[in-house]
């Protein structure tokens, strides 16, 4: 069943692509679940809609953006995106939780209005929604190795800095760690996650790639360690059997990987409830 | 209902958005004060699956002969409510997990179906990004009969619902059944999502209920003026946005986000010069 994956390029490049952002979006995830932002992840994703949507309009308009791949203006517009939820933050002091749901649907209209004057409402855009097992192309696929090792070292690299800053944010910031500019490289490092992966898994899909392995390690993980582990762990899972499965079935490969994660995170709910 | 029958295609969307423009901010000022607005995004997500259900359901199971989808929508939002609830339990320290949870599900499952119902594109895109022009007359009638459901179950319930949203303890100790009540508030939720799916589109539902409502607390000194205001500029995003698309050729959900997005930005702009101004003087 795999071995068709190894016959042909592009089937390669996005099996190999799937194992790692099966690595890379659930070892973020534990640090966006932890840190509470899990809905910031569903946001930022809609936003990257809003870049791609605007990258297609302006590609056709000027051949210079026709050849980008629009990922890249998704992936900026997801970063503006985030400076401008903690900017909306500072308007409601009283209702913060409301910065989430403008800036989500803010995203989406304004990329729905792009999409309609690019006359964008075809097969394209259905494959950046849901994804596609045929969306990586060598260019894409060496992205994604550069875009995997600069966030895994990072996330190595500041681990005590957000582990420390997730879990006592007060005492972190008074030991004088800069907790802006580490936001602020978070937020980049999740903008880049989501644009290396919404290729493959489609943009309303990537952040249950990150939040659902963590909810489901969650239930079995008895620290913080063992809880990236089995987050990873059943992100590989998932991102595989719903790669072979969707490419076998003929079915959006975003769908069969998160409905894979689902079936792993009701499993473990039942499994893990009477401890 | 006869006289819905003679309407015209577009009097038809044109009718069924000022009914959503009326109801949305009207359960979005509910919502805002029990800090729950993000709720719809989920549950808009999910009522995606189970318009896909029906749609597969009616495609591959002639005997059920045709199904409005906006129906098992109004199923699934409403499992999908009471899923959310269930979710938050399970997760008591990472109570927001439940709606990345039920979002994600709602979309991967309509992932799966919509690659098995082979049906155009053009369909689907109406469900997700709305559209005034794809207002059939059984979904005004859908329409009509969930929105006079609505009215009638928040008039009858309004102090209750009002008494639990500010005071959730007192509400209990004057002897009003939480439980109850929260079961009819997310009938609510479900009821809107869907009634304003065929306008607005699935992925914009959410900021119909969230952005008149967040401009409209930038001046509101009551809970009555946050839901009047919020009714208000829920009308001129509606009907901006209908006017305008029609006459750009643009997506209806799309320029009715615009327009409300204009009007929230607006009032923020005002807000911060009145604020300055009284500072000054």
């Amino acid at each position: 069943m795999i071995d068709v994956f190894f016959q042909y390029d592009f089937l390669m490049y996005s099996l190999y692509t799937s194992l790692m952002i099966g690595f890379l979006a659930p070892f973020l995830g534990v640090f966006i679940v932890v840190r509470r932002l899990s809905l910031m992840a569903d946001a930022l994703s809609h936003i990257t809609l809003t870049g791609i949507a605007f990258s297609l309009l302006l590609g056709r308009h000027y051949p210079l953006f026709a050849a980008l791949n629009p990922v890249y203006m998704g992936i900026a517009f997801s970063v503006t995106g985030s400076i401008f939820i903690e900017r909306l933050r500072n308007v409601y002091k009283f209702y913060k939780e409301l910065a989430i749901p403008i800036i989500l649907s803010t995203g989406i209209g304004i990329g729905v209005v792009f999409i309609s004057l690019a006359n964008g409402f075809n097969n394209d855009l259905f494959n950046y929604l849901f994804g596609s097992v045929i969306a990586i192309n060598k260019q894409d696929f060496y992205v994604v190795i550069i875009v995997t090792i600069i966030v895994t070292a990072l996330l190595i690299l500041f681990y005590k800095e957000w582990f420390f800053l997730s879990f006592d944010e007060e005492q972190a910031v008074i030991s004088g760690i800069p907790r802006r500019t580490l936001h602020f490289l978070f937020m980049i490092m999740v903008a880049l996650v989501i644009g290396i992966s919404m290729q493959i898994v489609g943009i309303l899909l990537v952040s249950a790639l990150m939040t659902l392995p963590v909810a489901a390690a969650m239930r079995w993980a008895r620290g913080f360690k063992q809880m990236f582990f089995y987050a990873i762990l059943f992100g590989e899972i998932s991102v595989l059997t719903g790669l072979i499965s969707a490419f076998h079935l003929d079915l959006a490969p975003g769908g069969t990987i998160v409905m894979v994660n689902v079936l792993i995170l009701l499993v473990s709910i039942t499994l893990t409830k009477k401890r | 209902m006869e006289i819905l029958e003679q309407l015209t295609f577009l009097e038809r969307g044109v009718i069924a958005g000022i009914i959503i423009g009326f109801l949305s901010p009207l359960i979005g000022a509910f919502l805002l004060v029990r800090r729950m607005t993000i709720i719809s995004e989920g549950l808009s997500h999910i009522t995606l699956t189970g318009i896909t259900a029906g749609i597969f359901m009616s495609q591959s199971a002639f005997w059920l002969g045709p199904v409005n989808p906006l129906y098992t929508g109004l199923l699934f939002s409403l499992a999908g409510s009471l899923l959310v609830e269930k979710l938050r339990q399970i997760y008591k320290d990472f109570q927001e997990l439940a709606i990345p949870i039920i979002l994600s599900t709602g979309i991967g499952m309509s992932a799966i179906l919509i690659s098995l119902v082979q049906s155009s594109y053009t369909e689907w895109y109406s469900y997700l990004f709305g559209s005034i022009v794809t207002v059939t007359l059984s979904d005004l009638f859908f329409i009509v009969i969930t929105g006079i459901v609505t009215v009638v179950i928040l008039a009858g319930f309004y102090k209750e619902l009002l008494s639990i949203s500010f005071d959730q303890e007192f509400a209990v100790t004057s002897g009003i059944s939480v439980k109850k009540i929260n079961f009819l508030f997310s009938l609510l939720i479900a009821l809107v999502i869907t009634m304003s799916i065929k306008v607005v589109g699935i992925l914009l539902v959410g900021a119909m209920v969230t952005l008149p409502v967040a401009a409209s607390i930038q001046f509101a000194k009551s809970f009555r003026q946050v839901i009047f205001f919020g009714i208000l500029f829920g009308e001129i995003s509606v009907i901006g946005g209908i006017v305008t698309s029609y006459y750009l050729n643009i997506a209806t959900g799309g320029m009715i986000v615009v327009c409300g997005v204009t009007i929230l930005v607006v009032s923020i702009v005002v807000q911060r010069i009145i604020v300055r101004l009284r500072k000054t003087v």
